[in-house]
């Protein structure tokens, strides 16, 4: 029997090695319990006869009552994705570019068609993993999450999502394949995902998360998840709304002012626009201004000032030292978003 | 693209190493990817499907034009009944078929049905060996489908999948014929006029023009959509409906010829389809269908739709998009067969 090791061959090895000494003792085969660890559908290379088929549609149509009431589609607002739920309390995992944000307003919609707002909690940009939390206090199905990360190449998989977004008639779609390639942030695998698919599940069949949809390639092969590690490793930080790492698949929001300015010869830039619906306007900062500090430091140009702003959270309250009509005053601007 | 760490591979190989096991294969590095005759369409995964292979390789049709294979058929009687998908069909100069190795020049197309998009064909055999009818209810999600694949001149080939989610009629019952016409609802004064008129359409033969009020059609009074859509059910392309409109002052019949929904009205390509590959001109308006995951071509609909059993749980009657496929179910097809043959009068 040959199997397909991608990774970890030193764990499975390892595991056996001291499974073969409690066998020994209690005198029962080792192939039992090693079976029980991998179901035999995945230990062959590939299924032989109709039985082995028939072993992965058993397993794969126990799990999908459980996973199909737990995977949701997310209606961004003129665009949808998939997600799914893992915790009674209604935390969602889904893509980072379905998300498309921290703190961001989402509807979440079940198989039968109800409703939930969601917000969207913190995300992983360079690898499109994303959390979002479902607002009203409730009991929610939800998945397991294959934690102790033993998907492997070759393994039998099936995937769920909203396919071109929510069609009650048609409910959750499901689609079978196998891991056909696998690195430390991505699985490929030959379940063909669509658009809407986005976020959605791709499960074991033991019906265990094992990554969430993100892409997929011309090929109908190339189908790309986000493997379920990449969210372990994140999960603190995702379920405290932070914007982690720089990447493709969410941009990070770049805190604006709402002021064209131009150096000052005395120090300090003087405004020569006030953008409508700005931070600015809103605070009341007037053409002719002259900025000299921003929060207690000294302006020294419009790059310098500028490129400071940027490096702001939007929301941010910043106080600005302003000379107007050879006064100083301070005005205090909550900063917007670009 | 992908991150690869390099050092807890090779810690992996020298602890394999330590514990002194032969190793049947070399571990895979990231990266590295499944054999592609170990995926789900692969040749190994293939044979463990071999016994519904064999049945396909006698129950169904390859449906050719010259040398060209065009679409797939069910064999529905011993004395060469068959059916396949009329869309793709129509336009064979040189229709021929095979079954299992036998070939059938001549071929008849006995009947079409463009509700169900279904043409019956008949070809001179006897003793062909017939798809078995599941008739245990519409399969569950997750149960194993085959379908016919690429095929070679002697053998049939499988693709495989699963039912992948519910049964359902798709394409909200809009008529599968049309007039060709574009129109304008006045719902106060409860009046329909055109709005415009398609190319090619029999509405463009007939003469008919944007700003024509619709007054009746077939004898019958219209004043909304719904009224129209009416008139065109169960109509067949080829048959005429008598329009009565209202142009300016004068009113005036006109015979229109309806036309197949997708020949005239061109489907708008969505993202989705944009990364679908080939998929099939008609594939919406059907009464029911099964959804499966099989990725079928365009040219690979009409045949039959086996489960594990090697019972035939639908007819495949159309590619839809990257990730859907449809079959009308075994349960539709009594009905439609019975609608296609042709009646005889004998006891």
């Amino acid at each position: 029997m040959t199997q397909v090791l991608p990774r970890d061959c030193w764990r499975r090895v390892g595991t056996s090695a001291a499974l073969a000494l409690i066998a020994l003792s209690l005198g029962s085969p080792i192939l039992a319990a090693d079976e029980e660890a991998r179901p035999l559908y995945n230990l062959k290379e590939a299924p032989e006869s109709i039985r082995d088929l028939l072993a992965i549609q058993k397993a794969l149509q126990r799990s999908l009552p459980r996973t199909r009431k737990a995977t949701v589609s997310i209606d961004m607002g003129g665009g949808s994705g998939s997600g799914v739920i893992v915790s009674k309390e209604g935390i969602v995992l889904t893509a980072a570019h379905v998300s498309g944000g921290v703190g961001k307003k989402l509807t979440v919609i079940m198989e039968d068609g109800t409703k939930h707002k969601a917000t969207s909690l913190g995300l992983v940009a360079e690898t499109d993993a994303a959390m979002l939390k479902i607002e009203e206090e409730g009991s929610y199905p939800y998945v397991e999450i294959d934690k102790e990360d033993t998907a492997l190449m070759g393994d039998w998989v099936f995937a769920l999502g909203h396919s071109g977004g929510f069609n009650k008639e048609r409910g959750v779609g499901v689609r079978i394949g196998r891991m056909v390639r696998w690195a430390d942030q991505t699985i490929q695998t030959d379940c063909n995902l669509i658009g809407g698919d986005s976020g959605g599940p791709l499960f074991d069949l033991k019906g265990r998360l094992i990554g969430i949809h993100s892409r997929v390639g011309a090929s109908l092969e190339q189908n790309m998840h986000v493997p379920i590690r990449v969210f372990l490793r994140h999960w603190e930080k995702m379920e405290a709304s932070e914007f982690i790492g720089e990447g493709p698949f969410a941009k990070k929001p770049v805190a604006f002012l709402g002021v064209g300015t131009e150096d000052r010869e005395e120090g300090g830039v003087e405004v020569k626009v006030v953008g409508k619906e700005t931070a600015a306007e809103e605070a009341g900062v007037k053409v002719g201004d002259a900025i000299l500090e921003i929060d207690g430091k000294e302006v020294e140009s419009k790059e310098e000032f500028s490129a400071g702003i940027k490096e702001l959270k939007p929301g941010t309250k910043v106080k600005l030292k302003i000379l107007r009509d050879d006064e100083e005053i301070e005005i205090e601007v909550e900063l917007g978003e670009k | 693209m992908m991150k690869r760490s390099k050092s807890k591979l090779s810690w992996a190989r020298s602890r394999l190493v330590v514990c002194g096991l032969a190793l049947t294969c070399a571990p895979l590095a990231q990266g590295q990817q499944l054999e592609a005759h170990l995926r789900l369409s692969g040749s190994t995964t293939r044979e463990a499907f071999e016994p519904l292979r064999a049945i396909l390789q006698q129950c169904s049709a390859v449906v050719y034009d010259g040398w060209k294979s065009i679409s797939f058929g069910v064999v529905i009687t011993s004395d060469g009944y068959l059916v396949t998908k009329a869309s793709e069909i129509e336009d064979a100069k040189e229709l021929n078929v095979r079954v299992d190795k036998t070939h059938f020049k001549n071929v008849r197309v006995v009947a079409t049905t463009v509700e169900w998009d279904v043409a019956l064909l008949k070809v001179e055999a006897k003793d062909l060996v017939t798809v078995e009818w599941d008739t245990d209810g519409e399969p569950d999600h997750g149960t194993w489908v085959v379908a016919n694949g690429s095929t070679s001149r002697t053998r049939r080939r499988v693709r495989v999948g699963i039912i992948s989610a519910n049964a359902r009629e798709v394409g909200g019952g809009k008529a599968p014929v049309v007039l060709g016409i574009t129109l304008d609802t006045n719902k106060k004064a409860g009046t329909l006029s055109i709005s415009g008129v398609e190319e090619d359409s029999g509405a463009a033969d007939a003469g008919l023009e944007e700003g024509d009020l619709i007054l009746s059609a077939n004898e019958q009074e219209i004043g909304k959509i719904e009224d129209l859509q009416e008139v065109l059910s169960g109509k067949e392309p080829g048959d005429h409906v008598k329009l009565r409109v209202k142009r300016g002052d004068e009113e005036m019949e006109v015979e229109v010829e309806l036309r197949t929904r997708e020949k005239i009205f061109e489907d708008e390509r969505s993202r989705n389809d944009a990364m679908s590959g080939r998929y099939s001109k008609r594939r919406s308006n059907f009464k029911r269908i099964l959804q499966h995951d099989i990725a079928l071509s365009e040219r690979s609909a009409g045949g039959p739709l086996l489960n594990l059993d090697g019972k035939c749980v639908g007819m495949n009657i159309a590619r839809v998009n990257r990730c859907e496929t449809f079959a009308i179910p075994a349960g539709e097809m009594p009905e439609i067969i019975e609608d296609l043959m042709p009646k005889t009068n004998d006891p």
